[in-house]
């Protein structure tokens, strides 16, 4: 008959100290790992659209004194000859004039009710969407200027380079803490080892004398250090996904449109789930690594 | 079987605890090693079951220099040596049955097989009863013969054992010997480091004796290297 019970390990790692702490340490850097982890993809999602967004569109704003409503019909901009112009650019697949009731959605954010009062001078935005295979004709914002005086042609670049270099830095500062927390990790199962090395140091020298190869021995440790692993890790990730949900769920309360979407894909769950098992693989190699290399120094 | 060949033994930088060993061990032979308490008695056995490695001199092993075995080799090497420690060194938190299981298991003997080769050795010696007990819970005789089942489970082709009555009454300790008569008829080369030299007269095997970390023959005269020389090289069987 087979027995369902789980034979005890030849060395009693379990009853170590680090038995206890090192769970918790393990928790503390996967919750850690887990937040960076989370930033970093979010930095990339948010990146993502916003180029997305912009890219392959340019905004022309109509400064409010130029056009015919602001009482200055001497220089008041055309709008009807200017988007007749803009729809023969063989360059322009589209223009969207936006209206004044969505150019105040665009500023409600910031001027709240303020936005819908008359007497505000809301400039006109017209938004066009760009061929990628061509290009936009020479002389084309002189154009524009002699339709509409004081229109500024804006093509994202310069905002979406500055919004894009900010993502990437997220991005490489939330690495970085992955990293060091994978080093500090590793560290930490490389000190508890030698400690359980040299804790347990007669009873691995029996397990030598009756036979026992390094890797039998090294194979008790990785075990145990993929339990502890496994186990620190998974209550670092429920940490980690309860303050991300959270998060979450405090963004989505907030009544204004400032504060990006911090929401996580399928995907990127995914990849936070995988980070105990991960953790668990390093705890292991660690533990595998550091036995076999100190047993190999041993005469 | 067992070769030593100028074997000398010291630990760090200290004195030299063995000189000048030079025996052999026929397959198959049954030696007692005696001599007075700090004769040297533990630290050749430690030689003999690769505890420990000479400072100088060769020593062989079922054909093979030892000092060349990288660390698996060496490993290989101890599977076929039963080791029998005068303070047994049980695996305290581990069953009777994890204990004498141990050796198998090192050697990869899947699972399904163990438990009847490991019953058979507990009624052999006795303790058939005790499979699922706790080595603190036994005599000291009995964690003994728990030592003797782990030490042969795995059908050794030498047997090494460093006072193995220490322990015990001398009823026990006829019992445990009898053992060791059992297991050199089938065939097992037996050493057994002992000072109780009324056993060793009992049982009448031939001993080695040490003093002062050289071998001597009978009355006390260090063995003449010539004499050795005679018959083969550094080699004899010492009678008592």
């Amino acid at each position: 008959m087979i027995s369902l019970r789980r034979r005890p390990r030849d060395l009693p790692l379990s009853r170590d100290a680090s038995a206890r702490f090192l769970p918790w340490l393990i928790a503390f850097m996967v919750y850690l790992a887990a937040i960076a982890l989370a930033s970093a993809l979010a930095a990339q999602k948010i990146a993502d659209r916003w180029d997305q967004d912009l890219s392959g569109r340019i905004t022309i704003q109509v400064p409010h004194a130029a056009l015919s409503d602001a009482g200055n019909p001497a220089e008041s901009a055309d709008i009807d000859a200017l988007v007749d112009y803009l729809l023969e650019v063989p360059a322009v697949s589209g223009v969207d004039v936006l209206d004044r009731q969505r150019s105040a959605e665009l500023v409600e954010p910031w001027l709240g009710d303020l936005a819908g009062q008359a007497e505000l001078p809301i400039p006109q935005l017209i938004t066009l969407e760009l061929r990628e295979d061509l290009s936009l004709p020479e002389g084309f914002e002189a154009r524009i200027e002699a339709l509409a005086p004081g229109a500024q042609v804006d093509d994202h670049q310069r905002w979406i380079g500055g919004l894009l270099d900010f993502a990437q830095s997220i991005q490489t500062v939330a690495l970085l803490v992955v990293l060091l927390v994978g080093a500090a990790a590793v560290i930490t199962v490389i000190f508890v080892t030698r400690t359980g090395l040299a804790i347990h140091r007669q009873m691995i020298e029996l397990l030598h004398l009756i036979g026992a190869r390094d890797r039998y021995v090294a194979a008790q440790f990785q075990g145990h250090a993929f339990r502890l692993g496994l186990g620190g890790g998974l209550i670092g990730l429920l940490a980690a996904v309860a303050t991300l949900l959270g998060l979450e769920r405090l963004v989505d309360r907030q009544p204004t449109a400032l504060l990006p979407d911090l929401s996580l894909g399928y995907m990127d769950w995914a990849l936070l789930l995988f980070l105990p098992l991960f953790t668990a693989l390093v705890a292991l190699l660690t533990a595998r690594f550091t036995v076999l290399r100190t047993l190999a120094r041993l005469t | 079987m067992v070769r030593f060949e100028d074997v000398y033994l010291r630990y760090g930088r200290g004195p030299d605890i063995l000189q000048r060993l030079d025996f052999r061990l026929e397959p198959g032979s049954f030696h007692f090693l005696v001599g007075p308490s700090g004769a040297g008695k533990s630290s050749l056995l430690k030689l003999l079951y690769l505890g420990q490695r000479p400072s100088q001199g060769r020593i062989s092993l079922f054909g093979r220099d030892v000092s060349k075995l990288d660390r698996d080799e060496r490993a290989l090497l101890r599977r076929r040596i039963g080791v029998i420690f005068q303070d047994f060194r049980l695996i305290a938190h581990l069953s009777v049955f994890e204990n004498v299981a141990l050796p198998l298991r090192i050697s990869g003997e899947p699972e399904g097989r163990l438990r009847a080769k490991v019953e058979e050795l507990l009624a052999w010696v006795g303790l058939a009863d005790c499979i699922n007990a706790l080595p603190a819970t036994l005599s000291g005789g009995q964690q003994q013969r728990i030592a003797i089942a782990r030490a042969v489970i795995s059908r050794p082709s030498l047997i090494v054992a460093d006072e193995p009555t220490g322990n015990v009454d001398d009823r026990i300790a006829m019992r445990l010997m009898h053992l060791f008569v059992e297991l050199h008829r089938s065939g097992t080369t037996v050493v057994i480091a002992t000072h109780n030299e009324s056993l060793v007269e009992r049982i009448g095997k031939p001993a080695l004796h040490l003093s002062g970390g050289s071998l001597y023959q009978p009355g006390g005269t260090p063995l003449p290297e010539e004499a050795l020389d005679e018959e083969g090289p550094h080699s004899r069987e010492v009678n008592p």
